[in-house]
């Protein structure tokens, strides 16, 4: 016993806190976990299965809550990076490979933070209104299609589907909740006590009221088109090439929708609420620690957000831009598909899985030992360990790729959605920020009738197409 | 315990510890707690209908340092406004007059810190005139050189603060590379990047040396080219260009009549230069041209202030390489005591600094310090515009008005 104490005695301040802490997560935890589960584990999962739908619902809303913060992280790291590049600096390389853990470590450092309300703040006011902020931006997650589902042979019907919750009237839910946005801004400038805050708010409400206009009439002819406003059925009318994407038949509307978007996302040129060379920080003035955390966390989860939107209106959300089935069909080869069902494999599998890797791991590793004198062999085998690998990680991500059809949408998707995101970071490298005055007249006078245009000429089209056509 | 009574009583300043503790809401308030001095402050101060006081400064991201304005706006259109002055005031003029000649030259230096030769040119050359010093050709040719050197500097800085103040976060890099190639270059030869402390009474404090003249032939061999560059950076921008037209115009009169010196004079239709019309050093052997832009009725706005500074860069370029050929060989430094005790008198010497005329009035009265100086600073006659031009504006073109006065405050506030 004494001779623990003393060698807990060498222990650093932080081990003192972690040691207790690994205890109670790998020994107490599971312990307590399996009593629990032992007593009501039989009840409950009755329970959650006669509520399936609640309890979709609920993992839907935790899965989207937690996707939310990495992908704020990816996006401020991504942003501090290429615009670093962009002029001509290096950006963040201290933490971690070449920076990536900075906005993590950033992340970390606002939570620290004390949690600070200025004198004749509206303390109510002012602790929520980030929280409004941040929770539109992620219910707006919710309905998000990230992959499609899979088809079930027998019925033929469309089963699952990576999506928090398939509305049919997705869109209008989108606008609704992003819509809500502005009440937070408006209220964290209110509340603030500051008079920057104070025109950085208003500026908001002015400017997002006014671009909620044109944004909302610009997908209005896609919705004519497509006869549906929810993402997932819009999603799966963009199968097959790229060509059938919305894009080319809605360039107007897709043009109208990415400016209103930057404006709604408060993105440069479109950055006068937080316009640091005017009005300081606008609606964060006075926000500190999590607070503000949450206002940029919102921000970036915006960006994503309105970059997936463009993707899955107008750019074909999870599908590739080449229909691959479709060239085999040309070239009259059955297409590719992978059945991965191990019982029919059997022992062979077990033995392969046994084999392979060692048998691997020695043929990658021998060129190096035959080619370099001087390398003794277990350099050799942990290198072909290694090589080995990434080959296997290689082909089973293929085979997943092919196999599974929603990893290749949701792949497909988020290469798309964060070309779009570096584009707003693009943008953001490049642009001056436009004044009040032209953003109101852009909008009204430019955007709203060209909006207008688009829907009369889309309405128009499918008249004459049915007419033709009938 | 005696009671404390207020000996200042209402007319405490602002800046009196007891009204900072007293303020119950802790945030500086803009109105003055003192009853207003003089009627403009009282129209000043009194609020009509949904009108407001903004504190813009002193420690705000684009007032160019820590100029202070206090803005009464209506929404965001600025109905009036009153600049304070003064939170940067360190007595330089004051200072000179207890340093000896030599040390002035280092107590002036930090006053325009963008482009300090300028600060220390003027001031030499009003000693050189008190004391009737003839100062060597190649020291004169050294001063042009350098000076045209940290002009560009200068205007390729202002074209990124400019950039910077409307929202572009990039430009202002870039031309930071312009600005660093130049000062490591000055660097080369006065040892600093900054406060150069270089011109001398007499001359300049040490000869080109291989490292600059390298150095320079380097950047010379593409500096037309990355001017361009950076030119084409900005100038097809819609959303810049349309930001700076028609916004804080300055016509010839009201130019002329507020004294306004410099690139903004010039930007208004007012061929003025003080290397023209007053010549001194060997500016009249050099061959160069005055850009003049605004030449109209309304006179210049702020993208034509914008664009005459990024002329006078294509004219320094010609002026440096002119003085590169006619480089003569020779002292840098005039014969004088170390000591110097000029004949009671006084001079007045201006230079053109790249924000104006730069000028310096010096009275000696035959001791080793000068008795009087005063330091006439082209940021501070042309800080003057400032209510003129952004009355009336919305606040986000308060930004384009001051970027383009391109306002220093070390000089403004002395």
């Amino acid at each position: 016993m004494s001779s623990i104490s003393r060698s807990l005695g060498h222990v650093s301040p932080a081990g003192k806190v972690i040691i207790p802490l690994l205890v109670v997560v790998f020994v107490v935890a599971p312990i307590l976990t399996v009593l629990v589960g032992a007593v009501i584990g039989p009840w409950l999962l009755d329970l959650l299965g006669s509520n399936l739908g609640i309890v979709r619902f609920l993992v839907a809303i935790t899965g989207v809550l937690l996707f939310s913060i990495p992908a704020a992280f990816i996006i401020i790291y991504m942003e501090l990076k290429v615009i670093a590049y962009m002029n001509l600096r290096v950006g963040p390389n201290r933490v971690g490979p070449a920076g990536a853990a900075h906005s993590v470590v950033a992340g970390l450092k606002v939570l620290s933070k004390e949690d600070f309300s200025p004198a004749n703040a509206d303390r109510f006011v002012f602790t929520w209104a980030p929280v409004l902020v941040f929770l539109t931006a992620v219910m707006t997650f919710l309905v998000i299609p990230f992959g499609p589902g899979y088809v079930d042979p027998a019925t033929g019907e469309r089963v699952g589907g990576l999506v928090g919750q398939d509305f049919n009237i997705g869109l209008l839910y989108l606008f609704a909740v992003g819509g809500m946005t502005v009440v937070g801004l408006l209220l964290a400038g209110w509340s603030s006590f500051n008079k920057y805050s104070l025109l950085g708010g208003l500026r908001s409400a002015a400017q997002m009221v006014s671009y909620e206009i044109p944004l909302t009439l610009s997908v209005v002819g896609l919705i004519l088109l497509a006869g549906t406003m929810s993402l997932t059925e819009i999603a799966h009318q963009q199968e097959g090439w790229f060509t059938s994407w919305f894009v080319f038949r809605q360039p107007l509307g897709a043009l109208i929708f990415f400016i209103a978007a930057t404006a709604e996302a408060n993105r440069t040129p479109f950055d006068l609420t937080e316009a640091d060379s005017e009005i300081v920080a606008g609606f964060a003035t006075e926000y500190s620690g999590m607070r503000f955390g949450f206002l940029f966390f919102a921000e970036y989860v915006n960006v994503f957000i309105v970059s997936a939107l463009m993707v899955t209106l107008f750019f074909g959300s999870w599908n590739a831009p080449v229909n691959v089935n479709d060239i085999l069909n040309q070239l009259h080869i059955a297409p590719i598909t992978v059945d991965l069902d191990p019982g029919s494999l059997g022992v062979g599998l077990l033995l392969l899985v046994m084999a392979v890797p060692v048998a691997l791991t020695l043929l990658f590793g021998l060129p190096f030992y035959l080619t370099r004198s001087r390398m003794p062999a277990w350099q050799a085998v942990v290198i072909g360990f290694v090589l080995f690998n990434v080959v296997a990680m290689g082909i089973a991500f293929l085979l997943a790729y092919i196999g599974l059809v929603w990893l290749a949408g949701v792949i497909w998707f988020f290469i798309k959605s964060f070309m779009f995101v570096f584009v707003f970071v693009w943008m953001r490298g490049t642009f001056p920020r436009v004044r009040i005055d032209h953003l109101m007249g852009f909008a009204w006078k430019w955007l709203l009738p060209a909006a207008l245009l688009n829907l009369f000429l889309t309405a128009t089209a499918i008249v004459v197409v049915k007419v033709l056509h009938p | 315990m005696t009671t404390f009574t207020d000996p200042i009583g209402q007319h405490a300043s602002a800046d009196d510890p007891r009204i900072m503790l007293d303020n119950q809401i802790g945030a500086f308030e803009a109105v003055p707690p003192y009853p207003p001095r003089t009627e403009r402050e009282a129209e000043f101060y009194s609020l009509r209908d949904g009108e407001m006081f903004i504190n813009m400064g002193p420690q705000h991201p684009s007032t160019h340092g820590v100029l202070r304005v206090v803005l009464k706006i209506n929404g965001e259109q600025v109905v009036d406004l009153d600049p304070v002055l003064g939170y940067l005031h360190r007595g330089v003029e004051k200072l000179c007059e207890t340093s000896d000649y030599h040390h002035v030259i280092s107590q002036v230096d930090p006053l325009e810190y963008v482009s300090s030769l300028f600060n220390e040119w003027a001031p030499v050359m009003a000693f050189e005139k008190l004391l009737d010093v003839e100062v060597p050709r190649r020291a004169e040719y050294i001063r042009v050189l350098t000076g045209e050197l940290l002009r560009i500097s200068s205007h390729a800085l202002f074209q990124g603060w400019m950039a910077l103040d409307l929202g572009g976060l990039t430009p202002i890099l870039y031309s930071f590379i312009e600005r660093d190639e130049i000062v490591e270059m000055l660097a080369a030869i006065t040892g600093q990047r900054m406060l150069f402390n270089y011109f001398r009474i007499g001359g300049v404090n040490g000869d080109l040396n291989h490292e600059f003249m390298s150095r320079l032939g380097d950047w010379m061999s593409r500096a037309a080219k990355q001017h361009e560059a950076n030119i084409g950076l900005l100038n097809e921008n819609e959303i810049f260009v349309r930001r700076m037209r028609g916004i804080g115009k300055v016509d010839k009169d009201t130019a002329l009549r507020m004294a306004v010196t410099g690139p903004n004079l010039r930007a208004s239709g007012v061929a003025y230069d003080v290397r023209r019309a007053h010549p001194y050093s060997v500016y009249p052997e050099l061959d160069f041209d005055i850009p003049v832009r605004g030449r109209g009725p309304e006179g210049g706005d702020s993208l034509d202030r914008y664009l005459l500074r990024l002329d006078e860069v294509r004219e320094s370029l010609r002026i440096i390489d002119q003085c590169l050929h006619a480089m003569p060989d020779g002292p840098i430094m005039a014969r004088l005591p170390r000591l110097l005790r000029p004949r009671p008198g006084r001079a007045w010497a201006a230079v053109e600094a790249p924000r104006g005329l730069y000028g310096t009035y010096a009275i000696s009265d035959g001791t080793d310090q000068p008795f009087r100086m005063k330091i006439h600073d082209p940021s501070f006659v042309n800080l003057q515009l400032v209510g003129m031009l952004m009355r009336g504006n919305l606040i986000a073109d308060t930004m384009a008005v001051m970027a383009s006065l391109d306002p220093v405050m070390g000089g403004i506030d002395k």
